[in-house]
């Protein structure tokens, strides 16, 4: 018998090897989503992070001038948008006054910096110097001022990964700011896509894409993209909506994570709802 | 064991280190090369197909941790990857596969092989198409990757000579 194991053994050690971790591989897929597997990952890419962040730095001050002189030209419009949107905002808070509305959107910002992008067609991630301590936690949405980048997907003490807008796992419910007709959006590992989109819906080209308050992710308007192609689907009932996103992903290097997280209260109501059932 | 077959385990970290700092900056339209590929299809050739496979695990599960992506899709693609490209590992065959252009042949296939594999797990969805599923994530990275591996073939020609 031990000869035979051993005859099998010299003579398929690479396949059976193979098979092995073949193996492996399929039980790590499924399990993804364990916890104790996302504690493992939290401290393997903080650890490899800290190191990142200092190669980060010292290959991107070439970029510095650049983006400074970008950076100057932005501040301008800045600055004349901020004025104006001044004016519009004292006419705005007397008008909801007016109207009794309560103004209670408060949203902290928390700014980072990006250290390593794990570029891929599919699963697009960035890795951000800011994480718990800042008070990142997974599911808080990732901007910058052109718009939204994505979404934070693990955290550790001091870093904290994001799924971006290009990534296959990522699907956002969106709205058209000009119809206020929502969708599916996601990222199908070529373009940013609405799917599902009945005929008679009204997107329009050039259309501006927000996020939707009813989206359990993001329930604030953030800026997505513009529509830039309105086609049929495969089966030929419902439409696909193409989106460009505003944020240019390759080139970002600095970002904002909203401090929200979707709301208990909400939540929990929601699932009280279902419960009653 | 010998000390040497853990030299490879260790390399990666500095690989990975480009591959998600410096790799990015020469990135055309999201197509980046695999550094981490060419360093297992080296080390698949220079030390056999079971240490392949092996490190080729090694890797996929140290680029899915740290990069964040599906845990275990890097892992199961690299696995086949290094298994591929050890069949071109042999006592007579090795010199001929590291020092001459094959090798970026080699590195072709192997990523070919890892990039199908890892696409199949990362956006399997039916109602994309798949040859350009196949074209844009499978073959365009495996082009850019091979064409960057010939220099694992010049920089070692050149010593040679000097």
């Amino acid at each position: 018998m031990l000869k035979l194991i051993l005859y099998v053994w010299d003579n398929f050690k690479a396949y059976i090897v193979l098979v092995l971790l073949v193996i492996t591989s399929f039980i790590l897929l499924s399990q993804n989503n364990n916890p104790r597997v996302q504690k493992v990952r939290a401290v393997a890419f903080g650890s490899f992070a800290a190191v990142t962040s200092v190669a980060y730095d010292l290959f991107n001050t070439t970029q510095i001038k650049r983006e400074n002189d970008e950076l100057r030209e932005i501040n301008s419009e800045l600055m004349l948008k901020i004025s104006m949107l001044r004016e519009q905002g004292i006419i705005n808070h007397e008008l909801k006054e007016m109207a009794g509305f309560k103004d209670t959107v408060d949203l902290p910002l928390i700014p980072a910096s990006i250290v390593s992008k794990s570029l891929s067609q599919t699963q697009n991630t960035l890795t951000i110097n800011a994480g718990d301590r800042s008070g990142i936690k997974p599911g808080m949405p990732v901007i910058n001022y052109q718009g939204l980048i994505g979404i934070i997907q693990s955290t550790s003490e001091d870093f904290a990964i994001a799924r971006t807008l290009e990534n296959v796992d990522l699907k956002l419910t969106v709205k058209d700011e000009r119809s206020r007709i929502n969708g599916i959006m996601k990222w199908d590992g070529e373009e940013l896509i609405i799917i599902d989109v009945p005929k008679t819906y009204d997107f329009q080209l050039g259309d501006r894409i927000v996020t939707s308050e009813i989206s359990s992710i993001i329930p604030v308007p953030v800026p997505v993209g513009v529509v830039t192609e309105k086609r049929e689907g495969k089966a030929g009932i419902l439409n696909v909506i193409k989106v460009e996103p505003f944020a240019e992903l390759l080139n970002i290097e600095h970002v904002y994570v909203l401090g929200i997280v979707q709301s208990i209260q909400k939540k929990n109501l929601e699932l009280n709802f279902y419960k009653d059932k | 064991m010998k000390a040497k077959y853990f030299i490879p385990a260790l390399i990666v970290f500095p690989v990975l280190l480009i591959q998600l700092t410096l790799v990015p900056l020469i990135s055309i339209e999201s197509v980046i090369p695999d550094l981490i590929l060419i360093t297992l299809v080296y080390f698949s050739i220079l030390y056999g197909q079971t240490y392949g496979t092996i490190l080729g695990s090694f890797y996929g599960l140290v680029f899915d941790l740290i990069s964040g992506s599906l845990l275990g899709s890097s892992m199961l693609s690299k696995t086949v990857a290094g298994f591929s490209a050890g069949y071109f590992s042999s006592e007579t065959r090795r010199e001929k596969y590291l020092n001459t252009y094959s090798f970026a042949l080699v590195v072709f296939l192997s990523s070919l092989i890892d990039q199908v594999i890892y696409s199949f797990f990362s956006a399997l969805d039916f109602n994309t198409n798949i040859l350009l599923i196949l074209f844009e994530q499978a073959l365009l990275p495996s082009i850019f990757t091979s064409a960057l591996s010939i220099l694992v073939v010049i920089i070692p020609f050149k010593r040679s000579y000097n």
